[in-house]
């Protein structure tokens, strides 16, 4: 209907410049990282390493919601619920002592995973934009819930997770130290960053760009869209709820505002600012993001407005975010549009 | 966070009442305190509560009204719908810091926020109507719209919450049922701005261009209608209408920043339910849902009440995956 692209599309690139493929962005994240974490350990920087913990930790979310975005074009306004769903596992367990490092990353998973299909079933059985206002209620709904339960803290969250050791065989990560964690952070960011890469490009992520391309031709070819969604979305679910799980042990609680509309909102921002179906930009977005509010928020309490502001101007003229800067012309199922219906 | 319809009072009363009726013994004389019973509970307890429900679902039809045209014409999910709610109150806050009375607030707010709606619709909705996603980037941008808004009142008018005087205390009884002045007000003048709407929608010829616009927009224009103008001035109404609910509303619930977001998720609710697009739905829904959540309180804790709706929009929507009622571009 509408002539594609007018707002997206760019002027057709300048073919005297050389630009930075996406991939260049990939190997630069570890190397800048580990710069900046040997420059913490030698400084004896505590602050700043763990923002930047909590900054890859936030990556995690955006990379779930990027999945769903990017790849298989669901807007999810509730993956914020998957996080908290993974944070108060881990607190809990944590809290009681019942688990350590590994039982505590399985378990969010474990309950992740049924929570996903279930609510999947519901919000992708009906589509566009019934399932954004699906997820959206879900996360409302847990939220609140939560918020008014006791035995979960209520309000004031749970506080009290222990610190505690990550036990790799070969050698053991102490997350109280600040490097440690960071690393290990960046190493299950980076991991989750080649898996997703990886599926992305297997079948099974083709069909779902087919599918967000266009749904109907999917069909058509014989593939069952639904299921496809489905396990796109679990998949999306378990990768925040990983995420999520890693939270408290950074800080050491939890509380509903994770699970709030604020948490699923920024998620989104993350990956419009860092680049939708890419993979690599959100993990940049988290960064720039988490760099962004901690600057305005030493200077006003009000960084919510600049950031928004910011927000609708990356939509309306760099909808392509970090990534999309670096973007050669065949890269990433951003480019591929189809009208859609 | 959460607030809920004033409730716990007559519930608690109900209690009492119930408690005490066993106590009394003897064979007729039981029969007639059951009776009794009954009927004060009817009296004291269910009729006020559902006359509760019927103000909020009078109020929540208006925000839901707004976001149902809104989606039905513009194909626009306005995620700042509460956000204007809001405005439409803290306008009014404003304004009574001037000396302005309530009656005149009630008529000055919606040609206030009307203007605010056209040059945001033109200003930053139209520019990315011709992008392919453009579901998602318009939902986007009311998401940005929404945080900054928020923001944006917690700035000018600080955290804390505040409350306007009532501007009709007193109450009125009506068959040994007690209901508030101010309650009965909103009831009418809700119920008056619906069939306005109704009538503009359906019955005029601006109506006409609207739903003949959310039908074929392309056709439409080549019949000479300005379509862009008409989007612009459908999105302003629809916000107007939020932020007279939020005039409405400020003196029964509270002003603070974030009253937006609870409010709006009922009325998300109820225009899934009665069917995204659809005026009617969005009446029926709207009064349904808010009459389950008023009179379930009496029996559950009223933070139960959210899940609840949740779990029948969930099993409407597994029945009919499109709601209940028809997208008025159809209709």
């Amino acid at each position: 209907m509408h002539p594609a692209n007018t707002v997206v599309s760019p002027a057709a690139p300048a073919p005297a410049r050389r630009r930075l493929g996406v991939q260049h962005l990939v190997i630069a994240f570890p190397v800048l990282s580990l710069t900046f974490a040997s420059i913490g350990a030698v400084l004896g920087e505590t602050f700043y390493l763990r923002l930047a913990t909590e900054a890859l930790i936030l990556a995690g979310l955006a990379l779930s919601v990027d999945i769903l975005l990017g790849y298989t074009g669901l807007l999810s306004l509730g993956q914020a619920l998957y996080f908290g769903l993974g944070a108060y596992t881990a607190a809990y367990l944590l809290g009681q002592g019942a688990v350590g490092f590994w039982g505590a990353l399985l378990s969010s998973l474990a309950l992740a995973t049924p929570v996903a299909l279930l609510a999947g079933l519901v919000a992708i059985r009906s589509k566009g934009v019934y399932f954004i206002l699906i997820t959206f209620g879900l996360a409302q709904v847990a939220a609140k819930t939560i918020y008014n339960t006791r035995e979960l803290g209520g309000s004031d969250g749970l506080v009290g997770v222990p610190v505690l050791q990550a036990d790799f065989g070969l050698f053991r990560v102490d997350l109280g130290s600040p490097v440690e964690f960071f690393l290990l952070m960046l190493a299950l960011i980076m991991g989750l960053y080649l898996g997703l890469n990886y599926l992305m490009h297997t079948p099974f992520g083709r069909t779902l760009v087919a599918i967000r391309s266009n749904e109907h031709r999917v069909r058509f070819l014989g593939f069952d869209p639904w299921r496809y969604k489905l396990a796109a979305y679990a998949v999306a679910a378990n990768v925040a709820a990983l995420s999520g799980a890693m939270y408290p042990m950074l800080r050491g609680f939890v509380s509903p505002e994770l699970l709030y509309f604020k948490m699923s909102a920024d998620a989104v921002i993350t990956v419009i600012f860092g680049g939708v179906g890419t993979l690599i930009g959100p993990i940049y977005g988290s960064v720039a993001l988490v760099g962004l509010r901690t600057v305005l928020g030493s200077w006003t309490e009000h960084y919510h407005m600049i950031i928004g502001a910011l927000f609708m101007l990356a939509v309306i003229f760099m909808p392509r975010g970090i990534a999309g800067l670096f973007e050669r012309k065949e890269s990433g199922p951003a480019q591929d549009e189809a009208e859609r219906t | 966070m959460a607030r809920r319809p004033s409730v716990r009072t007559p519930a608690s009363a109900s209690d009492d009442t119930l408690r005490l009726a066993p106590g009394t013994s003897g064979g007729a004389a039981r029969r007639e305190t059951v009776m009794t019973v009954a009927i004060e509970y009817l009296q004291f307890v269910l009729a006020p509560q559902m006359l509760n429900g019927l103000t909020i679902g009078v109020a929540v039809v208006l925000v839901a009204l707004g976001l149902s045209i809104i989606f039905g014409l513009l194909d626009v999910v306005n995620m700042a719908h509460g956000e204007f709610y809001a405005l439409g109150a803290f306008i009014s806050m404003s304004l009574y810091s001037l000396g302005v009375s309530f009656w005149l607030a009630l008529v000055l707010v919606p040609p206030i926020v009307i203007p605010i709606g056209f040059l945001i619709e033109r200003g930053l909705i139209q520019r990315v109507y011709q992008h392919d996603q453009r579901h998602v980037l318009t939902l986007l941008l009311t998401v940005g719209l929404s945080i900054i808004m928020e923001d944006a009142f917690d700035l000018i008018y600080g955290p804390n919450t505040m409350r306007p005087e009532n501007p009709l205390p007193g109450s009125t009884e009506f068959l040994g049922v007690i209901l508030p002045n101010y309650r009965l007000f909103l009831l009418a003048v809700g119920v008056a701005t619906i069939l306005a709407t109704w009538l503009v929608i359906y019955r005029t010829r601006l109506g006409a261009m609207i739903r003949a616009a959310a039908f074929d927009k392309h056709m439409t224009a080549s019949l000479g209608v300005p379509v862009l103008r008409v989007y612009a001035g459908t999105f302003a109404f629809g916000v107007a209408l939020a932020g007279f609910a939020g005039v409405l509303l400020a003196p029964i619930y509270s002003v603070f920043p974030t009253m937006g977001h609870d409010f709006v998720l009922l009325a998300f609710t109820a225009v899934i339910v009665g069917g995204i697009g659809s005026f009617y739905g969005a009446v029926i829904a709207g009064l349904l849902l808010a009459q389950i959540q008023a009179i379930s309180s009496l029996y559950i804790p009223p933070y139960w009440s959210d899940p609840l709706l949740f779990a029948i929009m969930v099993a409407v929507l597994v029945v009919r995956p499109q709601g209940l009622f028809n997208w008025m571009g159809k209709g």
